[in-house]
């Protein structure tokens, strides 16, 4: 399979006065396309700025993003994003904010209303079209907004955190849900995460991060079969594979130099 | 069902109970009229003063809202320009805010020179009073949206009309009605004070000729007309808000001043 997305030395600097904030440190990984990959690290490891960064929402200070081949030098036109809040129009219906980014883009709106429509069905929200966010629970908002990612028919889909503000068993439904979607529309997806075993569940290859500055500790293939099914959670070879990354992260952890030096 | 008539039949024994005792404290202790006059008094006085009471009413009603209606159309403009506009934000903003520092109720007599003695010069304090709460209040709405959304946007490459037409004039409507009802109650103020400074007709103006006939009954009469008049403005919006905008929740709302 062909790399969808490379990623090659990206560096990123944050200078707020006189704090100079080290991000990203030279990090490099390819994304081939129609895989699943996880990036995992502590909280503050720049794993959000990563995603950003590869979105083309924000530029970074050194090094390069490819996408399709092309450099990325603004903000990407085939991606879904999917937040850790859902982040929906309080003042419009299901169906309304799942037709935002085709009303922005101004896309054919009939064509999408039924995309809109299949995508409903296909995440379980037949009957909520016309609810407003506030009636609908956090598992039931956070469909909606995956919806709303999907409904251009994107062919890179960019999460960042979208189930942690969730509770541990609507999480495992929608991790479930999320990999039958990925099946089933053939999209590569970048999945940003706290969570060591929702990344390796989820993922092909999970991309492990340093804390700050990140660095990229290791990119991991994991050999799970498909589809993934809870059971496995429990199976040694997937305890193998937390146990590793955790292992990663905490002999990482354990260099302090590497986390205080970069805040001068 | 049941609550419901409780809540309304509890207000209303307790109002009922508290004019009793009203009344009852000032036969026992004979305080002189002009002081505090009996709950019947202030009956007597409203109804002998129906009349005079309902015209002044009328001026004070009209400029309290004809105030507020400019300074909700200018403020709600300004706003908009201000967010949209660095060159705005960096001349006329700052001379709002030193504006916004000054006690408006002050400006009354420059304005009574400037404008005149009749309706117009109160509802240019009623303005005065009434802007700042929107302003302020519309602005915030504007810029706090979430900046998720606004990635969301660049990503599917929406237009700035867009984006202000979808999300951010939306998003600051429940700020906006917070603000209108500070601004509401604010322009009834205004426009009093004005009254209170020089005047031939107002709710203002009336209070004052029943002062200097110690009339002090009418006064209070007035005093619970103006709760009534404001009272009746905030509930109205209220409604409003709820057909508009029934998702909208109470936002916090920014300080207005006098």
């Amino acid at each position: 399979m062909a790399s969808l997305i490379t990623v090659k030395d990206v560096l990123k600097v944050f200078r707020s006065g006189e704090k100079t904030i080290h991000a990203l440190d030279q990090i490099s990984f390819e994304v081939d396309e129609g895989s699943f990959v996880s990036i995992v690290g502590p909280s503050g490891c720049g794993k959000s700025t990563l995603l950003k960064i590869i979105s083309g929402l924000l530029a970074s200070n050194s090094g390069t993003i490819r996408v399709n081949n092309h450099q990325v030098d603004r903000p990407l036109e085939n991606v879904g994003m999917v937040f850790q809040s859902p982040v929906l129009l309080k003042w419009r219906s299901v169906l309304g904010n799942i037709m935002l980014p085709v009303e922005f883009a101004k896309l054919d709106r009939d064509r999408h209303l039924e995309t809109a429509r299949s995508l409903i069905q296909l995440v379980g929200l037949q009957g909520f079209e016309e609810m407003y966010p506030f009636e609908l629970s956090g598992g039931m908002q956070q469909r909606v907004s995956l919806c709303r990612s999907l409904v251009t028919d994107p062919q890179i889909l960019l999460m960042d955190e979208p189930f942690g503000a969730l509770d541990a068993m609507t999480r495992d439904e929608l991790d479930l849900e999320l990999l039958r979607i990925w099946e089933e529309r053939k999209k590569t997806v970048l999945f940003v995460t706290h969570n060591i075993q929702e990344a390796v569940f989820l993922s092909d290859y999970v991309v492990v991060m340093s804390a700050r500055p990140g660095r990229l500790l290791k990119k991991l293939r994991i050999d799970l079969v498909r589809p993934r099914t809870l059971e496995m959670l429990s199976s040694s070879q997937f305890g193998e594979y937390t146990l590793q990354i955790r292992g990663m992260l905490t002999s990482a952890s354990k260099i302090p130099d590497a986390a205080i030096g970069s805040t001068t | 069902m049941k609550s419901s008539v409780k809540n309304i039949a509890e207000p209303l024994v307790f109002f009922a109970v508290l004019l009793l005792l009203w009344e009852f404290l000032v036969r026992m202790t004979d305080v002189p009229d002009f002081i505090l006059p009996p709950p019947r008094d202030l009956y007597t006085a409203f109804t002998e003063n129906l009349y005079v009471i309902t015209i002044h009413s009328v001026v004070t009603f009209a400029e309290a809202v004809g105030g507020f209606a400019l300074s909700f159309i200018l403020g709600v403009g300004f706003a908009i320009s201000v967010v949209y506009s660095r060159h705005l934000q960096n001349t006329i903003y700052p001379l709002i805010v030193i504006l916004y520092a000054m006690p408006k109720s002050a400006l009354a007599p420059l304005m009574v020179i400037w404008i005149g003695y009749g309706m117009f010069s109160k509802m240019s304090i009623a303005f005065l009073v009434a802007f700042f709460p929107i302003v302020v209040n519309t602005v915030v709405g504007l810029k706090e949206v979430e900046p998720e959304l606004l990635d969301l946007a660049r990503i599917n490459r929406a237009s700035q009309f867009d984006i202000f037409t979808k999300i951010r004039l939306p998003n600051s409507l429940p700020y906006l009605f917070a603000g209108v009802k500070v601004a509401l109650i604010l322009s009834v103020t205004g426009a009093i004070v004005a009254e209170f400074v020089a005047a031939n007709q107002g709710l203002g103006y009336l209070i004052m000729q029943a002062l200097y006939s110690l009339d002090t009954a009418l006064t209070l009469v007035i005093l619970f007309i103006l709760a009534l008049l404001s009272l009746g403005l905030f509930m109205a919006v209220q409604v409003l808000q709820r057909k508009i905008a029934p998702w909208s929740s109470e936002v916090r709302q920014v300080e207005g001043s006098f």
